[in-house]
């Protein structure tokens, strides 16, 4: 799974054995999951 | 059966119905809000979304547009040719592709058919600086059976029509003047006059209020005043005139089943 740093905007791939979420290239807590690329189709109702 | 038009304009209609049973007046009620089709989003194939919505309420948010539909181009899909797949007759494409700031109206999305869009103009998110929407939306024609994004019909509902009757005797003391909440009476002449006899909302105020009975409010049997409203997918008239035919259609499916039955 794909995240990107909030803060410094770098793609990042989390280290699930190191014991806390951080970005490696500024620090950065906050993580967010990037979309797939793939096409999603939601029904509208 | 009678019909007296009081108002009509494109999306609003009210008129008089008269020599029809109550029966009658709700079966062309129901047609209206459940029978006609119209164009809706069924589904959203979404490219990007980088709005505050999440994709699942944002297809609802385009499911909920009002789509202007040309009933004679489009056939319901489980009448088509292509057995539901999709094909150009009973489906259409529209595409939304918007980058903030800005408000996304839904006069952004752009139809694969010119004669379908957006009724009017609805907000449907608003995106913040480097938010971005890319989708496709495909419309599907419907009835209010399934979903009420497929309903035409909005508002559509119908009242007995009031007879007021007001006794010679009456003394015009004005109380049930003043107890009229919407203004039907007043005193002219020393004698209590009916002015806007439609307007009457049957409530019997007057009445209670009159300790000698001399006004009474009764209704006429086989008369309605039929209040219709469309989301701006079918012309008022269209839709008033398609539940009429439905009801005719249901009507003799009815009475060919009665026939084989009888055989």
């Amino acid at each position: 799974m794909g995240y990107r740093c909030v803060n410094c905007k770098q793609p990042v791939e989390i280290d699930y054995e190191y014991r806390g979420v951080r970005c490696p290239y500024c620090g950065h807590r906050i993580l967010v999951k990037e979309r797939p690329v793939h096409i999603k189709r939601v029904p509208a109702e | 059966m009678n019909v007296e038009i009081v108002e009509l304009d494109d999306r609003k209609a009210k008129f008089v119905l008269s020599g029809v049973t109550h029966a009658f007046a709700n079966s062309l009620r129901r047609g209206m809000l459940a029978e006609i089709p119209t164009l809706a989003i069924d589904y959203v194939n979404i490219y990007d979304n980088t709005s505050v919505l999440f994709d699942e309420q944002l297809a609802l948010r385009l499911g909920l547009i009002p789509l202007k539909t040309d009933l004679d181009l489009y056939v319901l899909p489980s009448e088509c040719g292509c057995d539901g797949e999709g094909c150009p007759q009973c489906q259409v494409s529209l595409t939304l592709s918007v980058e903030g700031p800005k408000i996304a109206y839904s006069t952004e999305l752009v139809s694969a058919d010119p004669s379908v869009a957006s009724a009017e103009a609805v907000p449907i998110v608003k995106l913040a600086e480097g938010q971005r929407i890319s989708l496709e939306a495909i419309a599907r024609l419907g009835t209010g059976h399934d979903h009420a994004k497929w309903q035409a019909g909005i508002a559509c509902g119908y009242k007995n029509v009031p007879r007021i009757t007001v006794s010679e005797e009456c003394d015009a003391c004005g109380m049930c003047v003043d107890a009229c909440p919407r203004d039907v009476l007043v005193i002219a002449d020393e004698t209590v006059e009916v002015i806007d006899e439609r307007a009457c909302s049957l409530c019997r105020l007057c009445e209670s209020v009159c300790e000698l009975d001399w006004i009474k409010v009764e209704t006429y049997p086989d008369s309605v005043i039929f209040t219709a409203e469309s989301d701006g997918s079918v012309p008022i008239t269209e839709l008033i005139i398609r539940s009429v035919d439905n009801i005719k259609e249901r009507a003799t499916a009815l009475d060919e089943y009665l026939g084989i039955i009888d055989a």
